[in-house]
């Protein structure tokens, strides 16, 4: 009887192993032991000796063949939720495109875009772009096929299009195709005419290019995805979204793990440079600490989402190092100017600009943050080429603060070491996520300001309540604070932004309001209207000088510090070149050392 | 006894519906599930109207309830915002199966379930026996030697594993044996996830990287159940039926595997009886340090992302559970002790 419960459990045992090692497909018997991952470490040579292991007793060995493919293994914080990019905004996702799904073209680490379906970069001098900046004529490469060898051409690009605006489909973000465009057409079968409405400043980051911009639509693969739409009536529930095993880049679609990996093999139809590398594994690790150990351990090439303060641990170690590059976002202070809601005293451009002078932010950016970033002086100084050099960070100095208060009438009468005024005390209510970082800052800036005399009421919000909608009652749309801390960035690697328009302000009639500021300016919104429709980059520059000098002097917005994407590298993996815009442009120059 | 089952699935039917009902009024106080889409910057306004439209989140609770119960193929919605109904809905709504669509992941509620289940079960199940086989075995032994030198050490150390937190465990066991091991040129184990990929998916793969997860559920677990099998075995030495037994001299082992543990199993039971359920719903903590892709992180993953189809799926899946145990529970009370007899 006892033997027989034995048997039964330990059969079920091994059944569940069976079970669970035949999930994932015959994924990896191709895959067999290679360059082993051990051969960064000073262990090289010591081989596994836990259970019985048959096969990675050889991946030890450091004479493995040349022959064997090359695994590169990335390690990702969060899951992505939807491969394709119709149904996703995450930056987790459309960072994956540059392996399996190009665009027309790429956002090089110079900011320069790189061609990849388009033959060329529409220029007026070529004659892409025409009527002022209207409408954009696009060659497509006449070698460019799909993986399974099937030609793209402009009509998968109207498709795509088609796609994005049909109401049918409920699709992440239809920036810029539903509201600016007019119209995307064939004029043959590799030449694309784009015509917007006005002309589009932004057009070279979001028109169908393989980029972080909100959208991201790189091109969907008509031949695969129009049957699926004629069936379902939607392509909400397309098989492709989950397994796009047809796709366009170095790299193609392989498997993908829910909540565990995903991988990448590489495309034998991709007509540009092929790749040195044979296989990309992204892996699902969820827990900060442990990707360190990862990255520590060399279980991992390339580690994501870091902190600076992860930098020293993880470079002592000898094992990886640290890059990081701008990709747009800064951590900052949005400052609430709702006469309704906010603090009296924020009407007051005196009084926000003490608060600038009375944070020693270059002091918060060496203590807390390693010293490896310092505070910008406008929301566009990540953001190159459109940040004004010309503009300098507040300094700090609590004497012109305290002075600044004084003339704005905010004195301490009663004696309590806060200032007040007609019986209101200066007392701010300062909100930001529960992140632990932000909750150092605000426990820091809580004494700096004491010193001046102003006082502070520290909230913290978990990030999906945080960023709720004023229909949803979200404290950043519904007035609940007079400084609100995040991280945020322009449309990168656009510079435009909608966040202080008049007309994105929240109310009832305009719940989705982005406009938390409640900050309205006829002149400004006059030129942030301006910049879109200037498609010239020196122009543009202009314009977004005048808009930088005056959110400046208003002091509209106080950055805390840049707020870099800061990665790992495995230093057996070499030739990576980060861009904020498209982080794995490069990929085919990445080499693995053995 | 089959009457008695049936009955009590029967009630379990009303049960159910009472806390879908209360699941999704209290789903309401998450997030926003449009809040950030997942992205780094918020949507777009324009965006964010349509998308609440489609997705049906501009209705009121009880019609959104009602469409997750019973479907919305009878009526029509608006998916272009014009005002009007012209679209048929397509929900078939959970009595007839369909659990809705994740707002993550756009898949099948079942789907996304179904992904994690087996990876969860696989490494909880088999925690679970190591818990139950070395808790009995230690808290037996340490019962038998009362104040033994080993009963002394177990109960030290069951205090110290007790008291720590399962991160710090789990945080530990991962430095040590991965990274620092490698370093010191040791044997050593991985550090996250099922595999490793340039090995493949084989199930000596999978089993060397369940180590390190299967230690740190055990070790905390073990420590607490040990300390109740030692008690309820010291309660049961000392009865009466158990010196009669030895007094017709029975060898010792019979007394105590077949007298003294059969009593003294009842509060064990019902302890793995209330555990048991929980098991579907996965380790949140170790599955996350470990990267282990479960149901504990789904869950979390989609709570951040207020996904309330998925995290209603989960919820009543160990409902269903719960309610299932309680019944097995009971039943296998009457097996193990004849006085409890279930009409």
């Amino acid at each position: 009887m006892k033997k027989r419960l034995w048997l039964s459990l330990s059969l079920f045992v091994i059944g569940a192993m069976v079970l669970a090692a035949c999930g994932g497909a015959a994924a990896t018997p191709t895959t067999a032991p290679t360059t082993a991952p051990v051969t960064s470490a000073p262990g090289a040579t010591i081989a596994p000796t836990q259970p019985p292991a048959p096969t990675t007793a050889p991946t030890a060995a450091p004479t493995a063949a040349p022959s064997k493919p090359a695994v590169v293994v990335i390690t990702f914080p969060q899951e992505p939720d939807n491969l394709n990019p119709l149904y996703t905004n995450m930056w987790f996702s459309t960072i994956t495109h540059a392996f399996w799904l190009r665009g027309l073209w790429s956002i090089d680490d110079q900011g320069n875009a790189v061609p990849e379906i388009a033959a060329e970069i529409p220029t007026e001098a070529n004659g892409g772009v025409a009527d002022g900046g209207k409408t954009i004529t696009i060659k497509l490469n006449p070698n460019a096929q799909w993986s399974d060898g099937t030609p793209i051409t402009a009509d998968d690009f109207v498709f795509t299009y088609q796609m994005v605006i049909s109401p049918k489909n409920a699709v992440a973000s239809a920036y810029p195709y539903k509201e600016q465009v007019e119209s995307v057409e064939a004029k043959d079968e590799h030449t694309l005419v784009v015509k917007f409405k006005e002309p589009f400043a932004p057009w070279l980051t979001s028109l169908f290019a393989s980029t972080v911009a909100t959208g991201g639509v790189a091109v969907l693969p008509k031949h695969i995805l129009e049957p699926v739409f004629e069936k379902d009536g939607t392509l909400d529930k397309a098989d492709w979204n989950k397994k796009p095993t047809v796709g366009v880049g170095p790299f193609v679609f392989k498997e993908w793990e829910s909540g565990g990996h995903i991988l990448f093999v590489r495309n034998d139809k991709w007509f540009g440079p092929a790749p040195k590398v044979d296989q990309i594994f992204i892996r699902i690790v969820p827990d900060d600490a442990s990707q360190i150990a990862a990255i520590k351990a060399g279980d991992t090439d390339i580690g994501t989402f870091l902190s600076f303060a992860d930098a020293p641990d993880v470079e002592s170690t000898g094992v990886a190092q640290i890059t990081t590059d701008m990709a747009g976002f800064q951590e900052g202070w949005f400052l609430n100017m709702d006469p309704k809601t906010a603090h009296p005293a924020l009407q007051d451009v005196r009084v926000r600009k003490a608060i600038a002078l009375a944070t020693d932010r270059f002091k918060i950016t060496q203590d807390l943050l390693y010293g490896k970033t310092e505070p910008p002086a406008t929301f566009w100084d990540s953001t190159q080429p459109y940040g004004d050099p010309s503009l300098k960070a507040y300094p700090y100095d609590p004497e012109q603060a305290k002075q600044l208060l004084d003339e704005a009438g905010w004195k301490d009468t009663n004696g309590d070491g806060i200032r007040d005024k007609d019986g209101k005390e200066l007392k701010l209510r300062y909100i930001t996520t529960d992140r632990q970082l932000r909750k150092d800052v605000q426990a820091v800036v809580q004494q700096m300001w004491a010193k001046v005399g102003i006082g502070a009421d520290l909230v913290n919000f978990s990030s999906d309540v945080f960023f709720n909608t004023f229909g949803q009652n979200g404290p950043l749309y519904t007035g609940q604070s007079d400084i609100a801390e995040y991280s945020d960035s322009p449309s990168f690697p656009d510079p435009d932004v909608a966040y202080w328009l008049c007309s994105e302000i929240p109310s009832a009639e305009n719940p989705e309001g982005t406009n938390g500021q409640h900050y309205c300016s006829k002149d400004l919104d006059a030129l942030f209207a301006q910049q879109l429709t200037t498609a010239d980059r020196e122009a543009r520059k202009a314009i977004f000088a005048k808009i930088q000098k005056i959110m400046y002097d208003d002091v509209v917005y106080i950055g805390l510090w840049r707020d870099p994407d800061v990665w790992s590298v495995n230093k057996r993996l070499t030739g990576v070149r980060f861009s904020g815009a498209s982080p794995f442009w490069n990929v085919t120059d990445w080499t693995v050392s053995q | 006894m089959v009457n008695y089952i049936i009955r009590r699935l029967v009630q379990a039917v009303p049960q159910l519906l009472i806390i879908s009902v209360i699941l999704f009024v209290l789903m309401q106080a998450f997030g926003d599930p449009l809040a950030t889409l997942g992205a780094r910057t918020p949507p777009r306004r324009e965006d964010k109207e349509r998308l609440r439209r489609q997705l049906g989140l501009d209705q009121p609770v009880y019609i959104q309830y009602l469409v997750w119960l019973v479907g919305n193929d009878w009526m029509k919605i608006d998916l272009d915002g014009d005002g009007v109904r012209e679209t048929p809905g397509q929900r078939k709504g959970v009595l007839r199966g369909d659990w809705g669509t994740s707002l993550v992941t756009r898949t099948p509620v079942v789907d996304v379930i179904g992904e994690r289940l087996p990876n969860t079960l696989l490494l909880m199940l088999t925690s679970e026996i190591i818990i139950i086989i070395v808790s009995l075995f230690v808290g037996m032994y340490s019962a038998i030697q009362q104040y033994s030198f080993f009963d002394n050490l177990v109960t030290s150390v069951s205090f110290v594993g007790y008291s720590m937190p399962i991160f710090l465990v789990a945080l530990l066991f991962m430095y040590l044996f991965g990274v620092d091991f490698k370093r010191w040129g040791l044997p050593y184990l991985p550090t996250v996830g099922m595999f490793d990929p340039q090995a493949g998916r084989t199930p000596q793969q999978i089993a060397l990287h369940m180590v390190l997860p299967l230690a740190s559920l055990s070790v905390i677990s073990i420590a607490a159940y040990s300390r109740y099998v030692r008690s309820s075995m010291l309660e049961v030495m000392s009865q009466d039926y158990i010196r009669t037994a030895r007094a017709k001299g029975l060898r010792e082992f019979l007394v105590v595997m077949r007298h003294a543990l059969r009593n003294a199993s009842l509060p064990f039971v019902t302890l793995i009886g209330l555990d048991l359920p929980f098991l579907l719903a996965g380790a949140v903590v170790t599955e996350r340090i470990f990267a282990w892709p479960g149901m504990g992180r789904l869950f979390v993953d989609h709570t951040a992302r207020s996904d309330y189809p998925v995290l209603m799926g989960i919820l009543m899946l160990t409902a269903v559970a719960v309610i299932v145990f309680q019944i097995l529970t009971d039943v296998t009370y009457s097996f193990l002790d004849p006085r409890i007899r279930i009409e």
